[in-house]
Formats: structure tokens, C-alpha cells, sequence
């Protein structure tokens, strides 16, 4: 009985396998990505509108939750099963390029009709696609961190400009200033509400050492600098304002959570998280980008990127690129969902203008930071989150906190450097 | 005679053997795997090649203190969670079991419901609910004139945190099985007891617990191993935090070998884990036996 099972399920297996590949006048891709969320159902969208502009190819979209995805592409990819296409975040581009199953995508780049041109595309966003003389992927999007606040609660505390609309902070005088007027006890009539609050405390410290000119690594990212001065400067900045009671200390995700209550002025978070606020109909919020904490503006931000995988050629290849094309020239209909288009003519129309929360986010794309492009980045973030809650909950200063860092991320530098480097890692692959 | 009995033999095998390739494919062949992983150095992203290292995983574990952290996590989840687990899920046992079979459906089920959430959706939702500024029980006891309790933010508050949630979510299963632990104890010892005059609590101490022994056994064996794999609540409640106090083991081996892909790092974690796991699980077998 199991054998025929199992049996029945192998029979079902190939039969299927058959019907996906099997019309020989049509070539079948798979394109995989983590959009679980809402933005997956845009994405099946515009996979649908290609399949059917396309006759030609069949495009079969596979999601997964983010971290899943990476294991899963990981793991398929140096069985050499990976997927034609396939979505990255910047952040981990890395990996997959070490893995050595990335195709460089510079021929898609060009003049040509068939080709993405690359003055349409913000410099600084290639620039960090670039790899070894290289382009391995190309961005989709870009989702910088920026602010979100009340503009009901920024009304009450009386921060408004000449017309009595809320007014953002831009600088840190003026960001110290509405936190301290925004915070208020909880009362009879009221609960008690924040300024400012923590949500993703990594990426908030992260921009604000950019803005203090601190960066994590030297240039040829074999030398952790995370205890660098201006970075201990820029987290006890963070620091100080739990240990002044300007704010709570880190509750990961439900400091967004009192924001969607309406009980914090402000919030430093990416653009993918306005989907959230557009349901909550009676929050009263708007964007802006972040206000200058430091002595130079920077964002945090990431982008999703396209990359294809390395051994592919003839029809695949063919309808592998046309689908990045499709998709990057209608990164329009990606951004409604909480992004940013890289592409400048698209990010000129009346319709982005009209995207209020994303056009007020890619203000910032000329000084947005990404982080540290390494295979080794899930470790260093994790050393890099330890320091940021042991400084923000006041358990060490900053400056231990990020020296305790800086040795540990050292050591796992020391490990990926045994037998040489990933990029000759990649070219042995 | 012998004839049949091998062929009894052979269909007894027959009958067995889809489970048997099931589990040698599923368990027994990655289990080997596993521990040849855990003597190698196999990191998917560096640069050296696999390379047989003896047990140096097992050194750097015993060397590394996110190790004993996550150790110490997981042991202090196993010894809150286990003891109470048996005994709430006891008392409700014997509490279910006593009311009327009409009203004992109701119950069963309002127990075991949360057991059929996933972990995703229970965890978010405690998360939730649990949150310092933002949540739902400090806002009720803020009515009250109680300060926020920071209920997974402190580091002495959020396992024990966890550990409510996961008596929630958890208690529905064991309740189930001792229930029916108890509805096999034939009557017939109870109505002699009561011939005897034995009371409502003598009759518990005297014939159902002792009764339920096998079955006690099995819970506490099961909750344990459960216990020591614990993953999804801290993961999805804390992250492992604040400051590592709910990073448990198995979170450890999930960051080491599927996040920074260090896979002979994270097999010889699991080992020791087994280890551990196997060694209580006897230890346990052995002190039931004796009683």
C-alpha cells in the first residue's frame, strides 16, 4: 500500500513536471522571491501581465518567507538548482555572489531598447551592485529609512508651520525639541505617549552613525571599526535619550505598534511598513526624511534586486532578462505597495508625485547608506544588535558595548580570511 | 510449524518495512549525516574547502559563551516548564474528569484549543499583549494603579514570560492524554475503594496516580524533550533577547547552520543537545521504573 503510494506520488510528480515543461514552443523560467506580504500579490500581478504580454514564456512565481527563501536558494544554488531568476536584498547579494551561482547582469545594462539604461538609474544604487568590475544583479527598488509621525499628535503639541499643519523636525535641535513636546503622562482623560520611540533599533542607530560619519568596517572590509569614535558618539547619542526618559527602551516591533495606536510622534522606519498605516484610517500620519542627528545627512537603505543565475544561456537567458526588463519598467506598479522606483524617469511622473510617503522617502536616495556588502553580514549584525541593546538598555556604554563588538566581529573576519578570499571562492566555484 | 512461522515473520516484516525505509531515509540516514558534519569544518560561505577537524566543533562549543548562554536559556525553560506543565495539566485531568461527560466535551475543548494555533500567530498575538508600553495587560493593570510590568523586556521577567505563554499553548496536549490515562482505570477500583470509604482525594492518591503512572511517564518524558527543543516561542516573543536571556540552543544551531551557514558548528551543537535530551530521557525512564 505505501509502496504504491509512494509510487502514485512519483507518477504524480513527473506527470506535472511534464505539463510545466513540456510545450516545447514555450520557455518556462522560475523566478523566486520572499514577497510573502502584500507586495507579493502585486508582484504575482505584474508576473501575470508578463506571461500574458509574453506568449512566448512562462514565467512560474515562487514565494517564501524571507529567511526560508535564503536557505532555500542557498542551498538550491550550490546544488546548481537554483532558479533562473531569482530576488535578493542588496544586504545578502554576497552571499549568493560568493556561493559563486550569480550571473553578472552588466549586459542588461545599455543603450539598447532590450537593455536598461543606466543614467535612468540612480549612480550611488548601481554603484552598490558593483562588484569586481562587475554588476550582479539590478535594483528593483530602493527602501530607504525615513520618519514617520502624527501629524495629530505633532498638532496638539503645537509643532506646525505657519499654516498650522504639522511641522517635522529636520535637525536634532528641532528632533530633541518635538520628542520632549510630544511626550506626555498618562492622564484620566488619556494614555501616556511618546515622542519617539524604537522599532527596528539596528537600522535606526545604523543611520544615525552615518550621519556622525562612522562606518563599521574599513574599506577593504577586513578590519571591523565599529568602536571608530564617531560611531560611539553617534549610539551614546541613541543612548541618551532612554537614559534621559526621552523615550523607552527597544521593544522591537511594538514601538511600531504604539505608533499605529497613536501614542508616538515619531518613528524612524523603511517605506515598506506604510502599507501597515494605510489601513489604520483614523491615524492621522504623514513622511519626511529623517531629521540630521549628525554632521551629514544618510539614510539607511536596501533594494531588492534581480539577479540570474549563472550558467544560463539561449531562450532562458533570453527570457530571463526580458522579464528583469518588464519588471524594472514597471517598477511603477511596485513601488504602490511601499517602495521606491530607482528608475529617475519613473520617479519623475505625476503618478510618484503622487505616492506622498514614497516621494518624501526618495528625497534621501542621494545620501542613502547600505550596509557592509560581506558574506559574513548575519554575523556582524548580530554582534551589531548585541552592542545596540546593551547600550540602549544602559547595561554597558557605548563604548564597551561596540568594543566587545568590533573583537568578535574581528575574530569571524579571521575565519572567513583562512584560505583566501570569497571572491576567489566564488571564481573556484 | 516452521514454514508458517516464517512466513508470519516475513509478513510481520513486509508490513513494517514502509516505515522502516521512512525512517532509516528520514532519521537514521540524517542523523549519520549529522554527526559526520559534526567532525567537519563545512561552512558554506568560507572560502576553505570541507575539511575533517575531529572534534573541534565540540571544543569550540564548550569554549563559546553564546553556547553555555543559550545552554543556561534552554535549561532554565526545561526546569519552569516541565514540572508545571505536568501538574497544571494533572489538576485540570482530574478536575475535567470529575465534571459530567456533557460539560467534560465543553472543557476539552476550550483547553485544547490553543494548541491549535500555530506558533506564529500565538506568538505575534503575546507579543502583543505582553508588550511594556503598548500592550494589552499592562494596559488593564494600569486601570488598576499598577505600573508596567516589563514582561519581556526585563531580563529576570521574559522567560518566565514565556514560559505563561507556552503553558497556554502547550497545556491542551498532555491534558488530553492524562484524560485519557484516567478514563482507563476500571471503576472496579474505585467502587472498592469506596466500599472501603476511601474519600475523593484518597482515591486519587491511591488508585488514579498510581494508575496513571505509565502514562504520567509519558507525558513527562514528552514534555521534557519538548521542552529542551524549544524554539518558536522565544524566537517569535523576544528574538532571544533582551541581552541573550531567552537565545535558546536550538535558536543558536538554527542562526549557526542556517543564517551564517556554519553547518558542522551547528551539527555538533544538535549532538550535544541529543546528548543532553537522550540522557534525561533515561535518567527519567530509570527513576519511574524504581517508584
Amino acid at each position: 500500500m505505501a509502496i504504491c503510494l509512494i509510487a502514485c506520488v512519483f507518477t504524480g510528480f513527473t506527470s506535472s513536471c511534464d505539463r510545466v515543461t513540456g510545450a516545447s514552443d514555450v520557455t518556462t523560467i522560475r523566478f523566486w522571491n520572499g514577497f510573502t506580504g502584500p507586495d507579493g500579490r502585486t508582484m504575482l500581478a505584474l508576473i501575470k501581465r508578463f506571461n500574458r504580454d509574453n506568449p512566448d514564456v512562462n514565467v512560474v512565481m515562487q514565494r517564501m518567507e524571507w529567511a526560508t527563501y535564503y536557505n532555500k536558494l542557498f542551498v538550491a544554488g550550490l546544488g546548481g538548482r537554483a532558479p533562473e531568476v531569482f530576488a535578493s536584498h542588496r544586504s545578502a547579494l554576497q552571499r549568493f555572489i560568493a556561493g559563486g551561482f550569480v550571473r553578472p547582469a552588466d549586459d542588461l545594462l545599455g543603450k539598447n531598447p532590450d537593455q536598461i539604461d543606466p543614467d535612468d538609474v540612480d549612480a550611488n544604487v548601481l554603484a552598490a551592485l558593483e562588484q569586481g568590475g562587475h554588476h550582479w544583479a539590478i535594483p528593483l527598488d530602493v527602501h530607504p529609512e525615513g520618519m514617520f509621525y502624527n501629524r495629530a499628535l505633532f498638532r496638539a503639541a503645537g509643532i506646525v508651520d505657519e499654516k498650522g499643519e504639522a511641522r517635522p523636525p529636520t535637525n536634532r535641535a528641532e528632533f530633541l525639541d518635538a520628542v520632549r513636546r510630544l511626550k506626555h503622562d498618562r492622564t484620566a482623560a488619556s494614555p501616556q505617549t511618546w515622542g519617539y520611540v524604537f522599532t527596528w533599533d539596528r537600522n535606526e542607530v545604523y543611520s544615525v552613525m552615518r550621519q556622525f560619519g562612522g562606518k563599521l568596517f574599513d574599506p577593504s572590509l577586513t578590519r571591523a571599526t565599529f568602536a571608530d569614535p564617531r560611531n560611539v558618539a553617534a549610539l551614546d547619542f541613541m543612548a541618551s535619550l532612554v537614559r534621559d526618559g526621552l523615550t523607552t527602551q527597544p521593544q522591537g516591533p511594538q514601538g511600531w505598534m504604539g505608533f499605529r495606536q497613536g501614542r508616538v510622534g515619531m518613528v524612524f522606519q523603511g517605506i515598506f511598513m506604510m502599507p501597515d498605516l494605510r489601513r489604520d484610517t483614523d491615524l492621522d500620519w504623514a513622511a519626511a526624511p529623517l531629521p540630521l542627528l549628525g554632521d551629514r545627512q544618510a539614510a539607511w537603505a536596501d533594494s531588492h534586486s534581480l539577479c540570474i543565475r549563472k550558467d544560463l544561456s539561449g531562450k532562458e537567458l533570453d527570457a530571463a532578462k526580458r522579464l528583469i526588463k518588464f519588471l524594472s519598467d514597471n517598477s511603477l506598479d511596485w513601488a504602490e505597495g511601499g517602495q521606491v522606483p530607482v528608475r529617475k524617469h519613473l520617479r519623475d511622473s505625476d503618478r510618484f508625485r503622487a505616492m506622498k510617503a514614497q516621494y518624501e522617502f526618495s528625497r534621501q536616495i542621494p545620501y542613502i547608506t547600505y550596509c557592509p556588502p560581506t558574506e559574513f553580514v548575519f554575523e556582524y549584525l548580530t554582534e551589531f544588535d548585541e552592542a545596540i541593546e546593551l547600550a540602549l538598555r544602559g547595561t554597558q556604554s557605548a563604548q564597551q558595548a561596540l568594543a566587545g563588538a568590533d573583537v568578535k566581529v574581528q575574530q569571524v573576519i579571521a575565519r572567513y580570511q583562512r584560505g583566501g578570499s570569497s571572491q576567489q571562492h566564488a571564481e573556484a566555484r | 510449524m516452521t514454514h508458517r512461522l516464517r512466513l508470519r515473520d516475513f509478513s510481520g516484516y513486509a508490513f513494517l518495512l514502509p516505515y522502516l525505509v521512512l525512517f532509516a531515509v528520514f532519521l537514521l540516514l540524517p542523523l549519520a549525516f549529522g554527526l559526520w558534519l559534526s567532525v567537519m569544518r563545512y561552512e558554506l560561505l568560507s572560502p576553505e574547502p570541507p575539511k575533517f577537524i575531529g572534534f573541534d566543533n565540540y571544543r569550540e562549543a564548550f569554549g563559546d559563551p553564546y553556547f553555555w548562554k543559550a545552554l543556561w536559556a534552554t535549561a532554565r525553560f526545561v526546569v519552569l516548564t516541565s514540572p508545571l506543565t505536568v501538574l497544571i495539566a494533572l489538576a485540570l485531568a482530574l478536575g475535567i474528569s470529575a465534571s459530567s461527560p456533557r460539560r467534560q466535551h465543553i472543557y476539552r475543548l476550550l483547553v485544547f484549543l490553543p494548541t491549535m494555533i500555530t506558533i506564529s500567530v500565538a506568538g505575534l498575538l503575546w507579543r502583543w499583549m505582553l508588550s511594556t508600553d503598548f500592550g494589552l495587560f499592562n494596559a488593564y493593570l494600569e486601570r488598576f494603579g499598577i505600573a508596567h510590568i516589563p514582561w519581556l523586556t526585563d531580563t529576570r521577567l521574559a522567560m518566565k514570560s514565556i514560559v505563561l505563554m507556552t503553558l497556554w499553548w502547550t497545556i491542551g496536549g498532555p491534558v488530553v492524554i492524562l484524560l485519557a490515562g484516567i478514563k482507563q482505570i476500571p471503576d472496579v477500583y474505585y467502587e472498592a475503594a469506596a466500599l472501603d470509604g476511601a474519600t475523593g482525594w484518597k482515591r486519587v492518591l491511591h488508585i488514579t496516580l498510581p494508575m496513571l503512572k505509565p502514562v504520567l511517564l509519558f507525558v513527562v518524558v514528552l514534555n521534557v524533550i519538548g521542552a529542551f527543543q524549544v524554539f518558536g516561542q522565544p524566537f517569535m516573543m523576544t528574538a532571544g533577547g533582551p541581552e541573550r536571556s531567552t537565545f535558546v540552543l536550538v535558536q543558536y544551531i538554527y542562526v549557526s547552520s542556517f543564517l551564517n551557514y556554519r553547518l558542522g558548528y551547528g551539527a555538533a551543537m544538535s549532538w550535544i543537545l541529543f546528548a543532553l535530551i537522550s540522557a534525561f530521557s533515561i535518567v527519567q525512564f530509570r527513576l519511574m521504573k524504581e517508584k
